[in-house]
């Protein structure tokens, strides 16, 4: 067969075709060496696992077929999870439990699956559904150096942005804080997050340096975990499992 | 014996470089034995021979080369043994290490290189010899053979620059010579017997590694030179030492263990996807290629066997993509026997083939347009010479007929992208040869339009790049003795091709620095008078000289004078009759050979291959393969 009519005949695949996707949302975290690798190796690991899984696995069309998946948010390098999102797509519906009890293990060490829901077609895409998340973070006195960051009105940090150097308020998107008075090197924190508005923990750490006197090697070693992320509009926080 | 500690990297450390994912481990089917372990944890000693395989260069390269995986397996499957894995620090790596005094550990337990028995290297070019002394100077190894001690490991390597090692003599205890799937572990059996009975004498030991076939021992050697310099020979320094160390192959590819679980590095390499291994060796015999030599005669696995690797595999790594590998894809016997099991195995999985080095014919046409991922790369040929005369002279046994041939079935099978690989060098070369390159690239370009035309496809711009590298005179070839080109006469090449074809918009051309290929020659055909100069240029911050933008030519050729050489006393033409510095390694394909095929050369003939008729090479002493079919 020619490119040509090959090209040809995977186009009218693509139109006749309407793929309907069975998806499993998996909670997953992730902790040790694994989280040391990027987004994308993130996301090409996840499929690897899935593939050597045997599950009906539905492939994106086109020429480099890949397992159709969707990640909640982007996971920075460094940053632990406890409460991560993906939904991962099936040509047939596919109980949780069978899904769980496949992949379970084959999963890579440190990176696990928390727990998975069914859901039919869903009709939001999940990266758009994200619009905060929590964090743990740990450092030697952080939750006195958040606290006085939340106690300003302006919190300006700097972020390179396609090569040059911006300035932005980081003040509004800090959201609430949860505190332990018996572990003051450890605080909660509930930021905005997703597609609209994002704060990365960077952004937050380098504001504790910069106003709250957070030593800067401290910062660099702290330890960040993503504990959930969530939907809906502050104040009505929805589980990210709710929304179909 | 050192105790064993555990490395710790502190997060900040890890945040603070590129890439930390390189060296945390933890990948998908790596080997860890708790029981070895568990003993070290709580005696900080184990009587298990413990083996550090060193790759150097960066994570990224050294995951994806397979020699490494198989060995990694080799070496973890008996009971008494363990193989761990360390790779090179990256710069801003190497600079937190060496501030904080982090020593080079293996990425499966943590280990620093200086408490393991054996530190193993697999060095695939000689641009990575000064990584090797990176890996071990940060892993705490004395650097030199002679400075260690029965409380150091013993330090080895292999890989095709083993055929001349000299140039890093003195810094390796032992050398294998040839595939290593059956010596590696006699090696290590031996290192076992010396741990078990206390590590006595070092240098009893080495005495005893180098009567194991196939094992070389650089310091039960001594190198000579005459008043000019020149090299006379290199000599066993007491008796019962053997006067030339013959390669080692394995008989049957077959019969040995294949990793079909390998390591799966969590983050991305230069390749992502698992490999199988077709044959080992080649049946053309460029004149140029080393490798072409070196892994005599050509053994092939049966379809069968790879069927059920390349299944295996893919259920083990999750990968997407199977690399079909041997130095010649087409000269495979059992290819459709193989891509036909194997994409019935796929089917619906979406796993394709990558298929490097295949000969375009109606075969793979056919296969091409069942595997899909062919089409992002476009397709590549290896002309390596312009005209037919210099392809003769070569031995590249490809003619411009064969070459459209092929181009006009891709073009009508709707691709337009062509890749063409030369060499600018060679020996005989005039500028007529050069502009043969042009020549070719621009018959390539009118085919495209032509086709276009009388097919009625829609015309797009094709896409035709020339690549030239640099003809490199490497030892156990037939042009072992030529000289290599001067930069001057190239840069002239080069400018005369761009010319050439610079009104030509479709076709693009790459090429490549001059002044590593003279340094990659220089160490090529080094003597042991090059160690020093190696350690020196270390010493001066040289590594990774493998990379363009680290090279430091400047910086080489202060050293080099600095110890008394010159680039023109390595990279000149070598008499015929000359001793050469690796005259005491066998490799089958006798020397007497070599220089007939250089004779042949100049005087333009062509020699039949392994298959369409024996050119009696020597090879045939392993009394197995291509030379018994
Ligand atoms: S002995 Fe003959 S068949 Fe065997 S490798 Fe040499 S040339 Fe080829």
């Amino acid at each position: 067969m020619s490119k040509k009519k090959y090209d040809e005949r995977v186009l009218a695949m693509t139109k006749q075709q309407h793929l309907v996707h069975y998806v499993l949302r998996t909670r997953f975290a992730r902790k040790g060496a694994v989280s040391y690798i990027g987004h994308l190796d993130l996301m090409n690991l996840f499929g690897r696992t899935v593939r050597k899984s045997g599950l009906p696995i539905l492939y994106s069309q086109g020429f480099n077929p890949r397992p159709e998946m969707v990640f909640a948010l982007p996971l920075g390098v460094g940053i632990d999870t406890e409460g991560d999102y993906v939904d991962i797509s099936m040509s047939v519906p596919i109980q949780p439990e069978e899904f769980v009890e496949k992949m379970t293990p084959l999963m890579p060490e440190g990176l696990s699956i928390v727990s998975v829901v069914y859901k039919d077609e869903p009709k939001n895409s999940l990266m758009s559904v994200v619009t905060m998340a929590e964090y743990a973070i740990k450092a030697p006195g952080i939750t006195e150096c958040v606290k006085k960051i939340m106690e300003m009105e302006v919190v300006e940090v700097e972020k390179k942005a396609k090569g040059k150097i911006v300035t932005n308020d980081i003040r509004p998107q800090l959201l609430e804080l949860h505190e332990d008075a018996s572990l003051p090197d450890c605080v909660e924190v509930l930021v905005k997050a997703g597609s609209t508005s994002n704060l990365r923990p960077e952004s937050l750490l380098q504001a504790c340096t910069r106003y709250a006197g957070l030593d800067p090697e401290d910062a660099s070693n702290a330890g960040v975990t993503r504990l959930c992320l969530y939907g809906g509009e502050y104040p009505n926080i929805k589980r990210i499992e709710e929304f179909t | 014996m050192k105790k064993h500690i555990e490395v710790n990297i502190s997060h900040a450390d890890l945040m603070s470089v590129a890439s930390p994912g390189r060296y945390v481990g933890g990948e998908t089917n790596v080997i860890i034995k708790n029981e070895i372990l568990n003993e070290l944890r709580t005696n900080g000693y184990t009587s298990a021979v413990r083996v550090a395989f060193g790759f150097p260069d960066v994570y990224e390269i050294g995951m994806s080369n397979l020699a490494m995986q198989i060995l990694y397996k080799v070496l973890n499957e008996p009971e008494w043994c363990s193989c761990e894995r360390a790779f090179s620090p990256w710069p801003d790596m190497d600079k937190v290490m060496r501030d904080k005094n982090i020593p080079l550990y293996t990425l499966e337990t943590k280990s620093p290189l200086n408490e393991f028995d054996v530190v193993c290297f697999s060095i695939g070019y000689e641009m990575a010899y000064t990584n090797v002394l990176q890996m071990l100077d940060l892993g705490g190894v004395p650097l030199k053979s002679a400075d260690r001690t029965e409380e150091d490991p013993i330090v080895v390597c292999g890989g095709p620059v083993a055929y001349n090692i000299e140039p890093m003599a003195d810094f390796f205890d032992a050398v294998f010579m040839g595939e290593g799937e059956e010596v590696d572990l006699e090696l290590a059996q031996m290192v076992k017997e010396y741990k078990d009975s206390g590590k006595k004498d070092r240098q009893e030991l080495l005495r005893k590694l180098a009567s194991i076939e196939g094992v070389y021992v650089p310091s039960l050697y001594k190198d000579e030179y005459d008043l000019e310099g020149h090299f006379i020979a290199l000599k066993p320094i007491e008796d019962g030492i053997p006067t030339i160390i013959t390669k080692r192959i394995i008989k049957d590819l077959d019969g040995i263990p294949y990793p079909t679980e390998p390591v799966v590095p969590n983050m991305s390499t230069v390749h992502n996807r698992a490999y199988i291994e077709l044959f080992r060796g080649c049946i053309r015999g460029c004149r140029f290629c080393q490798a072409g030599y070196i892994y005599r005669p050509v053994r092939e696995k049966s379809a069968q066997v790879l069927c059920d690797n390349g299944i295996a595999i893919e259920k083990s790594t999750g990968y997407d993509e199977l690399g079909l590998l041997s130095l010649s894809t087409s000269d495979y016997r059992g290819l459709p026997e193989l891509t036909d099991g194997l994409l019935k195995a796929y089917e619906g999985h979406h796993t394709s083939l990558s298929l490097p080095s295949l000969r375009i014919d109606n075969f793979a046409m056919e296969l091409m347009n069942k595997i899909s991922s062919t089409r992002k790369s476009g397709i590549t040929f290896a002309p390596e010479a312009g005209t037919q005369r210099l392809r003769d002279v070569i031995n590249k046994g490809i003619t411009e007929e064969d070459i459209l041939k092929s181009v006009r079935m891709i073009f009508e099978g709707g691709w337009s992208t062509v890749k063409l690989y030369f060499m600018l060098g060679l020996p005989t070369e005039t500028m007529d040869d050069v502009k043969g390159i042009a020549d070719l690239a621009i018959k390539i370009e009118d085919l495209y339009y032509d086709i276009a035309r009388e097919k009625d496809i829609k015309v797009r711009r094709p896409e035709i790049t020339i690549s030239t590298s640099l003809f490199i005179p490497k030892p156990f070839t037939a042009f072992q003795w030529e000289a290599q080109d001067s930069i001057e006469s190239l840069g002239e090449k080069q400018r005369y091709l761009k010319s050439l074809i610079q009104r030509h918009k479709s076709i693009h051309y790459n090429w490549h620095g001059f002044e590593t290929s003279v340094w990659e020659a220089v160490l090529a055909r080094g003597d042991r008078r090059m160690a020093p100069v190696i350690l020196d240029g270390y010493k001066q911050g040289c590594i990774f000289d493998a990379w363009d933008d680290m090279f430091k030519y400047e910086t080489w050729l202060q050293v080099l004078a600095d110890n008394g050489l010159t680039v023109d006393q390595f990279i000149g033409a070598i008499d015929v009759d000359a001793p050469l510095a690796w005259d005491h390694i066998n490799i089958g394909v006798t020397r007497k050979f070599l220089a007939l095929e250089r004779k042949r050369a100049y005087e333009e003939t062509v020699t039949p291959n392994c298959r369409e008729k024996c050119a009696g090479c020597g090879a045939a002493c392993f009394k197995t393969g291509v030379c018994y079919e």
